[in-house]
């Protein structure tokens, strides 16, 4: 069905175009005196480093490799984050642990090393989706950028401190292998 | 004291000499100051009639800001430390003769508006505009020099050696010419008014009524024919960027791009300065016909000239600063013309009004001579 254009009659007042250009001179000296005296935070625009719009729930930012109470890592090394990964950036090594603690439980394993190439990464939250211990998450930081590119290879220390700041929590600077070995106990104690 | 030195056998009275001097640094580096100036006001006011915020980003030592002027220094350095790009298909010559060709007409319209009160010193008078009074050129010369400004786009979209730059010279040149008919018609309604065409005697001849006020309708026509000289929408035909890319800009970079963009917002401060001088009074005060003598008679002969001058020259700025914003203001609010309607408005519609116009007011002159 075609639309009928309805067409509008001009009055003369109008076809002088001086009217109309009034009109529209009035228009926009409205919104210059109206965003003129607008204070900067009720303006449309989000003035981004000094103000932030709040980040909305299921946001997928940087990663964060979660901890135990104790500190220690919770991944268990499982590499189905890795398998899941459509974009091949997550590269795991694995190591046994040989004292079990009661924070780990019976956990045998975990990461020697656990790198992100965040460059590569697409923020899809597969890893997070895949993992069996909830040990890996995204956050809500979104401002990534850095000097250089081997800035953005993160490794297992990084992405356990990503989040340490705003959680209000200490940093783990390789914690587990600066701590003293606790004394070796027999594998019956710690099982009650 | 003697108010002469010889310098190559001439004899050089050194307190005019100074004076001329002064001024054309004055008013030459005033001109292009507040041009400068204008490009930031022209990106301040865009943004805030668009509900935006505008350049507001580049600081000057610490946290110094002031609404974002220092944007001006920022594009400046730009500009002049940009790679200066020549395509290989421009004729090169004209390609840098080009912005010069534009520029320097734009300077030169400004050297006749006087832009505050003659005053007597010692046993000189001194005339606030670059080119003295009484000098048989008077406003022909502003008009001239306009005239002048097409070239500056002709060559440079000619030099560009471009399809959308040459339209962009055909479609500026067309206008600008059509238009200024229109323009010098309303101007010789003004002529007809003041007796002369010296713009000082212009000025004088308002004393009483601007001439906005007695001529209505010549500056309506003037208003209009004066947005289509200074290439600003509603008839910014030579740039059109969103129909031939940039115009006759497409092919510059660099300072020489700045030179062009520079041109084109001092057309728009000569301009203004026109329209304040024939239509506005000039540096005239309402309901203060002699600023300088008044304040004479008030603050004794020591202050009271200065500030009567200095007075004269802040009414001049403000019509002008006014009328520099009323040119950025409607840049925001109108679109563009058709071409063709653009035509139709130049030659049927503000020729004949400017004619009915001119004779109007001759019948006028006539009548009240008879
Ligand atoms: S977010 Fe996606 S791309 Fe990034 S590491 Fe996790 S699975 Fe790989
Ligand atoms: S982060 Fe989760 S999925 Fe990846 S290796 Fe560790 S435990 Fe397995």
């Amino acid at each position: 069905m075609s639309v009928v254009v309805k067409k509008v009659d001009l009055t003369w007042l109008d076809r002088t175009y001086l009217w109309p250009i009034a009109k529209g001179l009035t228009i926009t000296l409205k919104h210059f005196l109206k965003q003129v005296f607008k204070p900067t935070p009720k303006r449309l625009t989000v003035q981004y480093p000094e103000m932030k719009r709040p980040v909305l729930d299921g946001y997928r930012g940087l990663h964060e490799l979660k901890r135990n109470e104790d500190n220690s890592i919770k991944c268990v090394a499982c590499f189905m984050c890795a398998e899941a990964c459509p974009a091949r950036c997550i590269t795991i090594e694995a190591e046994e642990i040989g004292d079990i603690n009661t924070q780990q439980g019976l956990l045998e394993k975990r990461p020697a090393s656990f790198q992100i190439d965040a460059l590569r990464c697409i923020f899809c939250g597969m890893c997070q989706e895949a993992c069996p211990k909830d040990a890996i998450w995204l956050r809500k930081n979104y401002e990534l950028s850095c000097r250089s590119r081997f800035e953005m290879q993160l490794d297992k220390y990084d992405l356990m401190n990503t989040y340490a700041g705003d959680d209000g929590r200490e940093r783990v600077e390789h914690i587990e292998r600066a701590a003293p070995k606790p004394e070796r106990q027999p594998l019956s104690n710690q099982l009650g | 004291m003697d108010y002469t030195f010889t310098f190559l056998g001439l004899d050089i009275p050194i307190i005019p000499v100074a004076w001329m001097l002064a001024k054309i640094v004055v008013v030459f580096a005033g001109v292009m100051g507040l041009s400068a100036v204008l490009t930031w006001a022209e990106r301040k006011g865009a943004a805030l009639i668009q509900d935006r915020i505008g350049p507001n980003r580049a600081k000057f030592i610490g946290n110094f800001r002031l609404f974002g002027i220092f944007h001006l220094a920022g594009d400046g350095l730009k500009l002049i430390f940009k790679e200066d790009l020549v395509p290989g298909h421009v004729s090169r010559w004209l390609f840098w003769i080009a912005p010069l060709l534009a520029f320097i007409p734009a300077m030169m319209g400004f050297a006749i508006v006087p832009f505050g009160q003659s005053f007597e010193w010692r046993d000189f008078t001194f005339h606030l505009s670059v080119i003295d009074p009484e000098n048989g050129m008077g406003m022909l010369y502003p008009l001239a020099i306009a005239a002048l400004a097409v070239y500056g786009i002709f060559t440079a979209s000619w030099a560009s050696n471009n399809k959308f730059s040459m339209l962009s010279g055909m479609r500026g040149a067309a206008h600008m010419v059509s238009y200024e008919i229109g323009l010098s018609l309303a101007v010789i309604a003004v002529f007809m008014q003041a007796g002369h065409y010296d713009p000082h005697r212009i000025i004088e001849a308002q004393t009483g009524l601007w001439n906005v006020f007695a001529q209505p309708v010549g500056f309506l026509v003037f208003l209009v024919c004066a947005f289509a000289e200074t290439n600003r929408l509603p008839f910014d035909f030579a740039e059109g960027e969103s129909e031939i890319v940039a115009g006759f800009l497409t092919e510059f970079s660099g300072m020489k791009l700045g030179f062009l963009w520079l041109s084109e917002y001092i057309h728009l401060v000569t301009i203004s300065a026109l329209m304040a001088t024939l239509y506005f009074g000039g540096w005239k005060i309402p309901f203060m016909p002699d600023p300088v003598g008044l304040l004479s008679n008030w603050l004794g002969p020591w202050i009271g000239p200065w500030l009567g001058v200095l007075l004269s020259i802040a009414a001049f700025a403000a019509k002008l600063l006014a009328f520099c914003w009323f040119f950025i203001w409607v840049r925001w609010t109108l679109p563009r013309f058709r071409y063709d309607q653009l035509m139709f408005i130049g030659w049927k519609v503000m020729l004949p009004i400017g004619f009915a116009n001119l004779l109007f007011y001759a019948w006028l002159i006539h009548r009240a001579a008879a």
